[in-house]
């Protein structure tokens, strides 16, 4: 087939045929596994709830000149508003009071947490506002319960996942240095290199560095050096001639069916998050697109699946129904049927949930939907003594990783904190509302204006302090027949707390982040406001915690039906042909963003449906009633 | 006159109180290709009257290079003003990040103007054409980036 068919397939040709494999979600997951199971020869088709577009340059400049227009440029910005496929946006989540829901967003927040995590329904999903941070889980975050007797273990051990790592590492593109990511028990297969050289770290991380390197901190028992080390990260940069056993590596660039030279590496535009103008960010329409070139992959947009459907005798999913929309917010759709030998929803930890229990499906372990987690961010904040020059390079280049694990966790969670680039914005609305300040209380204009913003924003340094959530069951997501969108779904229902385990941390990582300001002689300009969402106290102190979108747990992963949903491939245990993919598959979060592991689970979900649809037996699965599949 | 001749009008005395509101010269506001469309959107959110009187007061005395007396005349006549100096604030944030605010309510009470005043940003390159980045010598994040591993060398403003 020629470029542009497989993005364009009629729903009713879509409804008509019965693939190998469907699969619902367009994001990471269901890309690598359309991916991996179309080069196999096997039929697929994926499902977008939102629209299919953004496969041309053309297009994908209108996301980036709708974040330049958009005067509140939250995460979703780029993206145009959907009454048919509802997104979440951070700026929903309010404070609640007398514990009434908030259900002014899609998202109905029953709190008591006012969570300001979002995700994004577009082609390629929420890897279209990720900021490709790629650190691998340690080792100890597989085994939470037996080296720590707190949490859950995982049925797969890190050593087992280690190959897969290396897998999406290469899928995603990384740029990294392995030295840099020797703490916590982290192993890499001998000689081991990333795809590409890491980022180079800023003149902030370098400054920072030179004060902060080697400064011993206890933690419980055990003494830590801090040292600054270079973050992992899907981002094009400066191919490692070494990779792959000196075969060296390819970055993949800018998303287009037509040719396109861009976005081979890096150029510094300092907005990772929400959109990289260049596309050197990796987003999940590079391996959509790959997907496609199989030949044997159909991309199904603008619907929204609305109900599995499950032989009550044998447990097996029927199909998948579904409904098209054609306009992206005036009501009306047609309704249709996904049919396939495997399902695979691949909607993301909140959607995935959110779908099966609107299709009466709890599990028998009644789990679905439950342990919810993301990660709670501690925002920190300072002047430098001296300009670092603030706004420059990726969001984060460097981290701090050498507390991420040790015999503390027995009592407290793990935490990671990055050092941004970027300045205060994410915790102030810098550098805007330094700018309001300057202007309308300290009056300054002309030559003063700008020597004032020099001084306020060239020295600003956010730490953020990324906190472990372990799986609770009263953290979930539910829904309520209450709470509908335009098109009839039940919209998410968020029910999230902070555990006094996270929260232990969070007053621990105050008091360490003071430390370091300390020790760097920056001024501290932290405070948070009660009033606003997000915030809790703990033995007395107080704290704004912010979500991480690293939504993850609502099908948790197990070794027995009773006690869990999928198994170790991220497999149904009540549904034979029904896989689960995603960070909701994950019994532990770490202090690691959720996609790279995500990935290599789904990469492991691909072997194993593959093991199960043999390719020599794939064409004769498309069923004879339908249309063939067009080659 | 229609309202691009009373804004043709206009140009001369706005292009001087931005370069000295902002601490730009007029050439490199100019440079930014946004003079026309940041003096149409100020005109039609508080209305040309505003706008003429402003200037009008703006260049009452003849001040010439003399940068503290001119500081002194922008707080005695403009920044202090009821009518003028929530006008000229919005301009500085209008020509610093590309979005003009809405006027406060107690001010559209006052003074008129346009009842649909609002947030917004006139065109996309508005915002890449920002004055804050190059003041604090960042590029607008998403646009005009300085290259791969530029962030790594010393930052090129320094502290006063």
């Amino acid at each position: 087939m020629n470029g542009t068919e497989p993005f364009k397939i009629p729903p009713e040709a879509a409804f008509a045929t019965t693939y190998d494999v469907a699969i619902v979600g367009s994001g990471v997951s269901g890309a690598l596994i359309a991916k991996t199971l179309g080069a196999l020869g096997l039929k697929v088709l994926v499902v977008e709830a939102g629209p299919g577009e953004d496969v041309t340059i053309g297009e994908y400049t209108k996301s980036v000149e709708r974040f330049y227009s958009a005067v509140s440029k939250d995460n979703n910005a780029p993206y145009a508003h959907s009454r048919n496929a509802p997104m979440p946006r951070d700026y929903d989540a309010v404070k609640l009071r007398d514990s009434q829901p908030n259900d002014r967003g899609y998202l109905v927040q029953n709190g008591p947490f006012e969570i300001d995590s979002t995700y994004s329904r577009v082609l390629g999903g929420t890897t279209r506002h990720w900021e490709a941070k790629a650190l691998r889980m340690l080792p100890d975050d597989f085994r939470m319960q037996s080296a720590f007797g707190r949490g859950r273990d995982w049925p797969v051990t890190y050593d087992a996942l280690a190959p897969d790592y290396g897998r999406a590492e290469r899928e995603l593109g990384v740029s990294g240095n392995v030295e840099d990511q020797r703490y916590g028990g982290l192993t890499f297969e001998d000689g081991y290199v990333y795809p590409m050289k890491r980022m180079p770290p800023s003149f902030l991380d370098k400054t920072m560095a030179k004060d902060l390197d080697g400064f011993e901190v206890k933690v419980g028992e055990q003494t830590f050096a801090l040292n600054v080390r270079s973050t992992p990260q899907a981002r094009n940069g400066i191919p490692n001639p070494a990779y792959d056993g000196g075969k060296g590596f390819t970055p993949t660039g800018a998303v287009s069916i037509h040719q396109a030279e861009m976005g081979g590496r890096c150029q510094g535009n300092t907005n990772c998050v929400p959109i990289c103008p260049v596309q050197a960010k990796y987003d999940a329409r590079r391996t959509l697109l790959a997907a496609m070139d199989t030949g044997n992959v159909h991309l199904l947009a603008r619907t929204v699946a609305f109900r599995v459907e499950v032989d009550g005798t044998t447990g097996r999913v029927t199909g998948i129904t579904c409904k098209t929309y054609a306009d992206k917010d005036a009501p009306g759709h047609v309704t249709g049927m996904l049919q396939a030998r495997i399902f695979v929803l691949a909607a993301n930890a909140v959607e995935n949930a959110r779908l099966m229990l609107a299709s009466d499906l709890h599990g028998s372990s009644k789990l679905m939907g439950r342990n919810l987690m993301d990660h709670a961010y501690l925002l920190t904040w300072g002047l430098m003594p001296q300009v670092v020059g603030t706004g420059r390079g990726p969001l984060c280049t460097s981290g701090i990783e050498d507390i991420r694990t040790g015999n503390y966790r027995q009592h407290h969670a793990a935490v990671r904190f990055s050092i941004h680039n970027d300045g205060w914005g994410w915790a102030t609305g810098a550098p805007y509302t330094d700018l309001a300040e300057l202007v309308d209380a300290r009056n300054l204009t002309g030559a003063a204006l700008r020597r004032g913003l020099i001084d306020r924003v060239g020295r600003q340094l956010l730490l953020d302090c990324m906190i472990e959530v372990l799986p609770e069951e009263t953290n979930r997501i539910s829904v309520d027949p209450r709470h509908l969108d335009q098109l009839g779904n039940p919209r998410p229902v968020v029910s999230f707390h902070i555990p006094d385990y996270t929260l232990e941390t969070a007053a621990f990582s105050r008091r360490l982040t003071r430390q370091i300001y300390q020790r760097l002689g920056a001024e501290d300009h932290t405070r948070y406001d009660p009033l606003a969402p997000g915030w809790v106290s703990h033995d007395g102190e107080g704290f704004t915690l912010r979500g991480g979108n690293h939504w993850a747990g609502t099908h948790i992963m197990g070794t027995e039906a009773r006690t869990s949903v999928v198994d170790a491939t991220q497999k149904s245990w009540d549904h034979g042909n029904l896989y689960l993919a995603g960070a909701g598959s994950m019994p532990s979060i770490g202090t690691a963003n959720t996609t790279l592991t995500l990935a290599a689970l789904c990469l492991r979900t691909a072997d194993a449906i593959a093991a199960e649809l043999s390719p020599g037996l794939a064409t004769a699965s498309v069923s004879t009633h339908c249309q063939e599949i067009p080659a | 006159m229609t309202p691009e001749q009373t804004q043709a009008d206009l140009l001369p005395g706005f292009l001087a109180i931005s370069s000295v509101l902002t601490g730009f010269s007029e050439h490199a506001l100019r440079g930014t290709g946004q003079t026309e469309l940041y003096l149409a959107t100020a005109c039609e959110m508080v209305g040309d009257d505003s706008m003429r009187m402003m200037l009008g007061a703006f260049s009452a005395c003849d001040i010439g290079d003399d940068t503290e007396a001119m500081g002194r005349h922008m707080r005695l006549c403009i920044l202090s003003h009821a009518r003028f100096g929530p006008l000229a604030r919005n301009l500085i944030k209008l020509w610093y990040i590309g979005t003009w605010h809405c006027m406060p309510r107690d001010w559209h009470e006052a003074f008129g103007g346009n009842p649909a005043d609002r947030d917004h940003i006139p065109s996309p390159t508005s915002y890449t054409e920002g004055l804050l980045w190059p003041a604090i010598g960042a590029n607008p994040p998403g646009a005009k980036p300085f290259g791969y591993g530029m962030w790594a060398n010393p930052p090129r403003v320094t502290r006063a």
